[in-house]
Parts: structure tokens; C-alpha cells; sequence
């Protein structure tokens, strides 16, 4: 008799989660579905944001040498408050590198539509390393947020990940120059 | 033989109107040719409207069983479960078409996340079994209620995917994924309230549930099929000399 209860309650469960589940599902989809339809590439926007990044900042945000002295100079508890917020400021320049490198992404692959093959060439390979700057950008957020829940853990220096934003803040204020006075692009 | 009640009626409306119109979007994938880059999503159209052709006459023949009906349905079930991963596939594979760098990484993730979502389907039907007593109406809802799980959960993934790494989907593909993407949701919660509830219990609320998306579904192909695409504004907006800036900084960058 318990036996029976048990088993259907469980069964009960797995169906009101699948329920919930598929209604988030669908949900996303349709989110997603309407919010591309209006998304456009905010090019100047993406310049903004790297206007606002201060690379040297950042560089010491993840300095592993800086993390070594706040760790030997603070306690323990001063060690981990100031460490998550270090953190936390080093994974919003993260964020802000990955959206511009999705916008370039897209610039990268609308010029890969080019009657031009030489545009479209080098389209190819713009959205090629945009791939790439995106996906490190979307792993060094994960790691930093790892470290905002875990801030005891001895943190990894990120180097390249700086000098990859400093370049692209410069390739940004180029293109910037280059665009200026030009319609955002259309996403699909 | 015409049914008599409105409920039967809308129900008879609501399992044809979709298949009709699945036959108008045979002909459009035909006629405008885009049956050439989705092969396998014509083959699914045709095969779902020839599986409906099949059912009906087996449906309106007085001398067949309910027992024979049941066989068919089960096996056209599977066969189109098993299409539906082909047109994943299909859509994934022109959604990365255009970078090498992708077709490799994504196609590995895809590849993990199918494995993670086909294990708990598996989980779930070990630990959530149907509770219908006949075992092959049991064992079809359980398969399809894991099926549905997996493809909805790859659809989701691939959607997100172009999100977070800014992809341009062609209108087609996207028009098919979001589809196929509602049909899968629903399908996931109609097979999971069938699974956890005994049989009858709003199965004509959930029969209306399931052929009214799939109307939805097949309206929303049409109409991305339809539509025409959209032209790449940005070749007014980005020069030659722009775009091998980019590509000169962003070698650079990766280089590092």
C-alpha cells in the first residue's frame, strides 16, 4: 500500500516537472522567436561599451601576484568580500567583450552574404575569430563567476584574455571611426 | 460517416486541417526549391502526410480494428519521432554551415547534450513509468514523452546557441526550428500528463491540445517559407576595408 502511494506520487512529480519544464520550454522559444525579430546590431553600442572598459583595471582584477598580496595582507573574511567584488567587476568586462564580440559576429556573417568574394572571404574569416573571441569570453564568465561563488579558490591569471580585450577596444574605436553616420544592421 | 456532436466535429476539422495544409507546404518546398537545402524536412512533410492518408482510411474503414489502428499508429509514431531527428540534424547542420571552426565545437556540445538529455529520458522511464495498463499504448507514450524531451531540448539549445554566439539563421531553418520547437514542448507536456494520468482523463482536451499546435506548427512553416529572405543590409553599412580590419585584429587577438 505505501509501495503504491510512493510510486504514484513520484509519478505525479515527474509529471507536473515535465509540465513545468515543457510550458519554460516553450516559453524560451517564443522569447527567443520575438526578441531576434526586433534585435538589432547596435554597432556604436558595442563601441560605448569598450569606451567604458579600463583595460589596465582589469588587468589587475585578475593579476594573480595582486590576489597573492590581498590574500597574505587581509583575513580571511575581508579576503573573500574583496575578492568577489574584484571578481565580479572582472566578469562584467568579460560580458561586455563577449557582446561586442557577437556583434562583430554578425557584422562578420551578413558580409560573408556579399556579392564581393573577396567580402565574403574575409567575412568568413571575421566571423571565424568572432567565434572564437565569443567562446572565450562565454568560458572566462564561467570561470570568473566560479570564482565569485568560491572566491577562497587561488584564482588563475588571465593575461590574455586582457591584452585580447585591449585589442579589441582598439579594432572597436577603428571600426567606430570607419562607421560612423551608418545604419545599425539587421539581424536575420 | 460525419460525426454529430461539435466536439467530434472540431476534432475531425482540427486532425485534417493540419495535414491539408502540410500538402500546401509540400508544394511550396517544391516549387520554390527549397526542398534542395531541407531534404530531409520534405521527406518528413510527405511522410506525415501520407502517414495521415493511411490512419484516416484505417480510421474510416468500418472492418478494421481498433487493435490494427493501434499497431499503425505506433509504428508511424516512431518513423516520424525518428524523422523529426533528422530535420534536427538538417537545421543544425545549416545553422554552422558557414564556419568550420563551429561545425566541429558545436557539434560536439549538441552531441553532449544529447547524450546528457537521452539519459534522463532513459532515467525517466525507469523512474516514471506510464501508468497505462495496455503495454504498448504504455510503452509508445513513455518512448515518445523521452523523444519529445530530447528533441525539445536540442531545439532549445541550438536556438540558444545562435543567440549567445550571434549566428544568422536563414528564415527556413529558423522558421522549421521554432516549429518544430513548439510542436516538441507541447508534445513533452501532452505525453507527460498521458504517461502520469489513466487513460481518459482529458484525453479530448488533450487530443484538441496536440492538433491545434501542430495547425499552429504547419502555419508558422508555411509562413517562414513564404516570407522572403532577408537581404543583408549591413553590404551598405560594412566596406571591404572595414571587414579586413576586423579580421587583421581579430587574427591577432587569437593568435595571442
Amino acid at each position: 500500500m505505501e509501495y503504491g502511494v510512493a510510486t504514484l506520487t513520484q509519478g505525479l512529480i515527474a509529471t507536473w516537472t515535465l509540465v513545468a519544464v515543457a510550458s519554460l520550454a516553450l516559453g524560451l522559444l517564443l522569447y527567443v522567436a520575438l526578441r531576434g525579430r526586433t534585435r538589432r546590431v547596435d554597432l556604436e553600442k558595442a563601441i560605448q561599451a569598450f569606451r567604458s572598459l579600463d583595460i589596465e583595471g582589469f588587468r589587475n582584477l585578475v593579476d594573480s601576484d595582486e590576489e597573492a598580496f590581498l590574500r597574505d595582507n587581509l583575513s580571511p573574511k575581508k579576503f573573500r568580500e574583496i575578492k568577489r567584488q574584484r571578481v565580479w567587476a572582472a566578469f562584467i568586462y568579460a560580458r561586455e567583450a563577449g557582446r561586442a564580440a557577437t556583434a562583430l559576429a554578425k557584422v562578420g556573417q551578413a558580409a560573408q552574404r556579399s556579392s564581393d568574394p573577396e567580402i565574403a572571404a574575409s567575412g568568413l574569416q571575421v566571423a571565424e575569430s568572432a567565434f572564437r573571441l565569443r567562446l572565450q569570453t562565454i568560458a572566462a564568465c564561467i570561470h570568473l563567476l566560479t570564482e565569485v561563488v568560491l572566491p577562497s579558490l587561488q584564482s588563475r591569471s588571465l593575461p590574455p584574455l586582457a591584452d585580447q580585450y585591449e585589442r579589441t577596444a582598439e579594432t572597436l574605436f577603428r571600426f567606430g571611426r570607419f562607421s560612423s553616420g551608418r545604419p545599425g544592421l539587421v539581424s536575420r | 460517416m460525419l460525426p454529430t456532436n461539435w466536439h467530434a466535429l472540431l476534432s475531425l476539422s482540427l486532425w485534417i486541417s493540419p495535414h491539408a495544409l502540410l500538402g500546401v507546404l509540400a508544394i511550396v518546398l517544391y516549387r520554390r526549391r527549397i526542398y534542395r537545402g531541407f531534404p530531409v524536412f520534405f521527406a518528413y512533410v510527405l511522410y506525415e502526410t501520407a502517414e495521415f492518408l493511411l490512419l484516416f482510411a484505417l480510421r474510416s474503414v468500418p472492418g478494421v480494428s481498433a487493435k490494427v489502428y493501434l499497431y499503425a499508429y505506433s509504428a508511424t509514431l516512431l518513423l516520424s519521432i525518428a524523422l523529426r531527428f533528422g530535420v534536427i540534424e538538417e537545421v543544425s547542420k545549416q545553422l554552422f554551415r558557414e564556419s568550420q571552426f563551429l561545425r566541429v565545437s558545436a557539434k560536439r556540445s549538441l552531441l553532449c547534450i544529447q547524450g546528457l538529455l537521452l539519459v534522463m529520458g532513459v532515467v525517466l522511464a525507469v523512474y516514471a513509468p506510464s501508468s497505462n495498463s495496455f503495454r504498448l499504448v504504455a510503452g509508445i507514450v513513455v518512448v515518445s514523452r523521452g523523444a519529445a524531451m530530447v528533441q525539445c531540448g536540442l531545439l532549445l539549445s541550438l536556438l540558444l546557441f545562435s543567440r549567445f554566439l550571434g549566428l544568422s539563421w536563414r528564415r527556413p531553418a529558423f522558421g522549421i526550428t521554432l516549429g518544430l520547437g513548439i510542436l516538441t514542448s507541447v508534445d513533452l507536456a501532452v505525453y507527460a500528463v498521458r504517461a502520469g494520468f489513466a487513460p481518459g482523463v482529458g484525453a479530448e482536451f488533450l487530443n484538441f491540445l496536440t492538433t491545434g499546435t501542430y495547425l499552429v506548427c504547419v502555419l508558422i512553416w508555411i509562413g517562414y517559407l513564404l516570407a522572403p529572405e532577408h537581404q543583408p543590409v549591413s553590404l551598405t553599412a560594412v566596406s571591404r576595408d572595414e571587414v579586413e580590419t576586423w579580421n587583421t585584429e581579430l587574427q591577432h587577438l587569437l593568435r595571442d
